[in-house]
């Protein structure tokens, strides 16, 4: 299974959509508050190299934003 | 074919769609998402029959709202339209992932989106610290000077979002004054975080060399004075553009690009394709209005298709 991380914050309204979207589909996720964890905000920025939120990693693949379709393209999500 | 495809699926578009449902009319909505531009506000108040509302909660009620109109609708969700043509007998609707879609009848409820900084370093700094979702991306300016570009309702409440975080908030208008509600206005103005200033156009957007905001430029208007100001955050609010550009060429659009409607039945220059809310030209940009007017466009499509051609005096 795909190794899934998203940097957010606790407001984030992309964010919340993107968590639902992995708990929907039954993907496992890390969640890293980037407001709260100053490591974890370094982390997103060296990988994004920008600080908008939500920033999702799956296996190396960066998407900024919550993008559904490139998402379920990459974990291979069918949907009906 | 469908007899009716409604784009979009904000409460424009979900007002049509839950009509269209009732009165039976053959229809598909095709939405990227639901709850439109509202969807990252913190706190609607306005929205009538609700005292207080989050945009993420607000697009689940308008979501649930239309799914609960049982196999009369057809929903397309995650798609958004790139291209409208003129078929016979009706329309070709496709989307960005190459899917495409036959109707009788189009209505529009595209919206619209926040229109982008376009002054130097607004592109270079995007989401390096310039930023468009102060929900989002308030909490990482936790003890950092930040700027509010805009003066209406969503400035405001970008200053609103920030107040918790930030150590100091500029806002900036180019007017003289605010465009926000005095309520909304009256939540901030004793703040003393925030500082207010006006008549000033931002001009160019300065980093470090980390390619990261640390200053922006702005001319006082009053005196003519360019200054600069150390910033590391810069939240543009400065209103929308409208989601127009997939049919441009076949309804009349005004200089901004915003659909020419008949304001007592919301039909475009071309006959079969209607519009409503943000992407119009109608002259208040809100969330009653577009639910409103894209039910006067349905009821007017069912018109239409039931052979009710009401008389409409000429003014």
């Amino acid at each position: 299974m795909a190794k899934v991380k998203i940097y957010s914050t606790p407001s984030c309204v992309y964010c919340r959509m993107a968590r639902e979207f992995f708990e929907k589909h039954g993907v496992e996720y890390e969640d890293h508050d980037v407001a709260a964890n100053g490591e974890a905000l370094k982390e997103m920025i060296n990988k994004s190299h920008q600080m908008g939120v939500p920033v999702i990693d799956i296996d190396g693949q960066i998407f900024v934003g919550f993008n559904r379709l490139g998402l379920e393209k990459v974990l291979g999500i069918k949907v009906a | 074919m469908y007899k009716l495809i409604v784009v979009g699926g904000g409460p424009g578009g979900v007002a049509a769609g839950i009509y269209a449902a009732r009165k039976k009319i053959e229809t598909l909505l095709i939405t990227e998402t639901f709850g439109g531009q509202s969807i990252d506000s913190s706190d609607i108040h306005n929205w009538i029959g609700t005292k207080s509302i989050s945009g993420f909660d607000f697009a689940k009620m308008l979501e649930e709202h239309l799914r609960a109109q049982d196999g009369t609708i057809e929903i397309v969700d995650g798609e958004r339209v790139s291209r409208v043509e003129k078929i016979t007998d009706g329309y070709r609707v496709s989307t960005e992932s190459g899917k495409s879609f036959e109707t009788k009848y189009l209505l529009i409820t595209a919206g619209s989106h926040r229109k982008r900084l376009d002054i130097p370093g607004g592109k270079e700094f995007d989401g390096r610290g310039v930023a468009y979702c102060s929900i989002c991306d308030a909490p990482l300016f936790g003890g950092k000077v930040v700027a509010v570009v805009g003066g209406g309702n969503s400035a405001i409440e970008a200053v609103i979002d920030l107040l918790s975080y930030a150590t100091k908030i500029y806002l900036i208008h180019r007017r003289d004054a605010l465009r926000a509600d005095p309520v909304s206005q009256e939540k901030i103005k004793s703040d003393p975080k925030v500082e207010f200033i006006l008549n000033s156009e931002v001009q160019e957007i300065l980093g470090n060399e980390d390619k990261f905001v640390n200053s922006l430029k702005y001319k006082d208007k009053v005196k003519g004075e360019v200054k600069e100001l150390k910033v590391d955050g810069v939240f543009v609010e400065i209103g929308s553009d409208p989601n127009t550009n997939f049919l441009k060429d076949l309804v009349k659009v005004d200089d901004s690009g915003h659909i020419v409607v008949d304001h007592r039945t919301q039909q475009t220059s071309e006959p079969g394709i209607w519009a409503a809310g943000d992407a119009t030209d109608v002259l208040y940009k809100q969330n009653n209005i577009s639910a409103g007017d894209a039910i006067k466009a349905v009821l007017n499509i069912y018109d239409k298709l039931t052979g009710q051609n009401r008389e409409i005096s000429k003014l």
